[in-house]
């Protein structure tokens, strides 16, 4: 059974705390830092970015995060090198890459798995490999051999023909875009986002974890009513990118920020 | 995915955007399957082409160019004279039409020199649509005319700052924008790249520089030519330049890209050249690429030929042989530019003059006797302040 699967039939909690922040931002070993603190202060699952030079699917807060990242040398000896010290910290935290498909591809899909589950990975989610491509076929196919997940996005303006017809390459949990557009945080959500995850709750037997958008401890506590999980991502490169520079305070910083958002969904 | 549009060209195009986006790409694509068999649309867009656009342009023969260059006849299809001075029209009034018939009321663009942008907002004025471009800062300045002409034409410009604030960036950008803005906002992607179905549509509405020059060169020739040449930016000048002819196998096929300033990463656009395999804004193709599958910042001395991807119809073109892709530098294109000026009293665009260089070596090759065309794809008023510039530092 895969390890995602474990945790949510674990009954742990009521919702998931899924944070997101990009490695190498401002280096990778404040990457490792960072990791450990938001794995102390209540991650359940920690997703990890991989940069990418265009990240299309990602506002402005991810896209600086990225750049920031992009000035160091980009290698995956040392994403895998850094991906490996947090997953030691906390063996029993599933953790999941976030990157677009480019450099995996690049990588040789059998080779990044290979390193990525050796380094503690148990999963992958691809904003711009969309199920229907041969590509994500071989993928799905792949990770399954290796007992890790292919964590799909579905939005909005997700037909439901589609949703239905996802749920047969899609393992872990998915990945409910709350609202249109890209990642950011934002003050309000789609009107029928509660019937929207009832929905999906229904057609498809995973957990349904929302992000896009969140970043107070009011709005995860609302949406963690109704989601099986919360994930969060530009608020916390926003705490790094304010605090990066002095990796004292940005551990602080994330500290409280990840423990608040952990007990307004417990 | 597209049972009756090809999505794919060999193993490259299909669609690799964010899910947010793949509604509206059905929608398109099955709006754009219906509107094809339409008589009231076909009228529509042949209206609009026919007396807003200028179409057909003509075909012009270069009398004094093919006697300096001492081969092959010379001949140019004259985009140039289209309305807004290049072939960017003709797909953002096709695309404008659809959007119109969608529903939609609001048009976004992306733009490197500013052609497709300053045909995006002259649509957006001719059908009352509000219209947003976005551009690369760095462009914003280098193509400063055509910026100015946009803003004056009523649409809003957002200058991208992000990356090496060109084409690239500009691409993306307009990605994130329709992501959000989904449901009442077409995208006019301009140029044969993004995901499925921009690579056809774009094609399709271009095709009409290919079928023209292919009827009116038969009907004053009796004959097809031996070759025909175009630039290739994204390429939808040269896919619509190529598509007639691809199964007439006597024609010779050549598209030019932009060689730079030289081999080095980040100094060149030449992605038939050095290009891998990869996916960019959408769709599998050939790009620029570090041995990690970061994209590389492209170059070139023309803001319409700096993208690090290309079509994915021109990777599969480039991949079973039936186009010759070859690179052009920056000088070299910059003396074609003067050359082609001074001798046929055409301006052309710099992005069309990397087309002229390679074309002047073709039709050496082929020799007397032969016929070869030039899309020549846009006028260069546009350029004039940058090859100036240039100029100035070159002495
Ligand atoms: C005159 C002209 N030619 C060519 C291009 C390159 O684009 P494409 O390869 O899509 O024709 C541009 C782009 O702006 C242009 O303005």
């Amino acid at each position: 059974m895969s390890k995602i699967k474990t945790l949510f039939e674990s009954n742990r909690f009521k919702s998931a705390f899924i944070p997101y922040f990009t490695l190498g931002d401002p280096n990778y070993n404040d990457s490792i830092e960072f990791g450990k603190t938001i794995l102390d202060n209540g991650a359940d699952i920690l997703e990890l970015g991989i940069p990418f030079s265009d990240p299309v699917a990602d506002g402005p807060v991810i896209q600086r995060a990225v750049a920031r990242s992009l000035k160091n040398t980009f290698s995956f000896e040392e994403i895998f090198r850094v991906t490996k010290a947090i997953h030691d910290h906390k063996p029993e935290t599933p953790l999941v890459y976030l990157t677009y498909f480019n450099p995996i591809y690049h990588c040789g899909i059998s080779k990044f798995l290979d390193h990525a589950k050796e380094s503690g990975i148990v999963g992958l989610v691809i904003p711009d490999l969309p199920f229907d491509t041969e590509e994500s076929e071989i993928l799905f196919r792949e990770l399954k051999v290796r007992e890790m997940d292919l964590i799909h996005l579905v939005t909005p303006a997700s037909e439901k023909k589609r949703i239905q017809a996802l749920s047969k390459t899609s393992s872990g949990f998915i990945y409910y875009v709350t609202s249109f557009g890209v990642t950011g945080e934002r003050r309000e959500f789609s009107v029928d986002l509660k019937e929207r995850i009832k929905f999906l709750k229904d057609t498809i037997q995973l957990p349904i974890c929302a992000g896009f958008g969140i970043s107070t401890p009011e709005q995860s506590n609302q949406i963690s009513l109704y989601a099986d999980g919360i994930i969060i991502g530009s608020a916390i490169q926003r705490i790094i990118e304010e605090n990066g520079s002095d990796r004292t305070k940005a551990v602080s910083a994330l500290a409280e920020y990840i423990s608040k958002i952990r007990a307004s969904i417990s | 995915m597209g049972k009756n549009l090809p999505g794919y060209f060999g193993e490259f195009g299909g669609r690799y955007s964010p899910e947010i986006l793949t509604e509206a790409l059905d929608e398109l694509e099955s709006t754009y399957q219906k509107l094809k068999k339409s008589k009231k649309f076909k009228k529509e867009l042949e209206y609009y082409l026919k007396n807003y656009v200028g179409r057909p342009s003509p075909l012009t023969y270069a009398e004094r160019l093919t006697k300096l260059w001492g081969g092959a006849r010379i001949w140019l299809k004259r985009e140039d004279l289209n309305h807004t001075g290049a072939h960017k029209i003709n797909n953002a009034i096709g695309q404008a039409l659809i959007a119109r018939f969608m529903g939609k009321k609001r048009i976004i663009a992306e733009t490197g020199a500013g052609q497709h942008g300053l045909a995006t907002a002259t649509v957006g004025a001719m059908f009352g649509m509000e219209t947003i471009v976005y551009m690369g800062a760095v462009d914003v300045e280098r193509q400063n005319l055509n910026a100015k002409k946009i803003e004056m034409l009523g649409a809003k410009i957002l200058p991208v700052t992000a990356g090496e604030a060109t084409l690239k960036e500009a691409t993306s950008e307009a990605m994130r924008d329709w992501a959000l803005n989904v449901s009442t906002t077409h995208y006019i992607v301009g140029s044969a790249i993004g995901p499925h179905p921009f690579p056809t549509i774009v094609r399709d509405f271009q095709s009409f520089i290919g079928t023209e020059a292919r009827a009116e060169f038969k009907k004053r020739n009796k004959k097809l030519p031996n070759a025909i040449v175009a630039c290739v930016g994204g390429g939808s000048n040269s896919i619509g330049m190529f598509h007639a002819f691809l199964k007439d196998k006597q024609v010779a096929i050549y598209g030019a890209e932009a060689g730079g300033l030289g081999p080095k990463p980040g100094e060149h656009s030449a992605t038939l050249t050095y290009g891998k395999t990869g996916f960019l804004h959408g769709t599998k193709t050939l790009i620029i690429q570090d041995e990690f599958g970061q994209i590389v910042p492209a170059h070139s001395v023309s803001a319409g030929l700096d993208y690090p991807g290309v079509g994915p119809e021109h990777a599969h073109l480039s991949q079973i042989g039936r186009v010759d892709y070859r690179m052009v530098t920056d000088e070299q294109a910059l003396d074609s530019f003067l050359e082609v000026t001074r001798v046929e009293g055409i301006i052309p665009a710099l992005e069309t003059a990397h087309a002229f260089h390679v074309a002047r070596d073709v039709a050496k090759d082929l020799g007397k006797k032969k016929d070869l065309i030039i899309c020549l794809s846009g006028r260069g008023d546009k350029d004039v302040t940058e090859v100036l510039r240039l100029l100035g530092e070159r002495k």
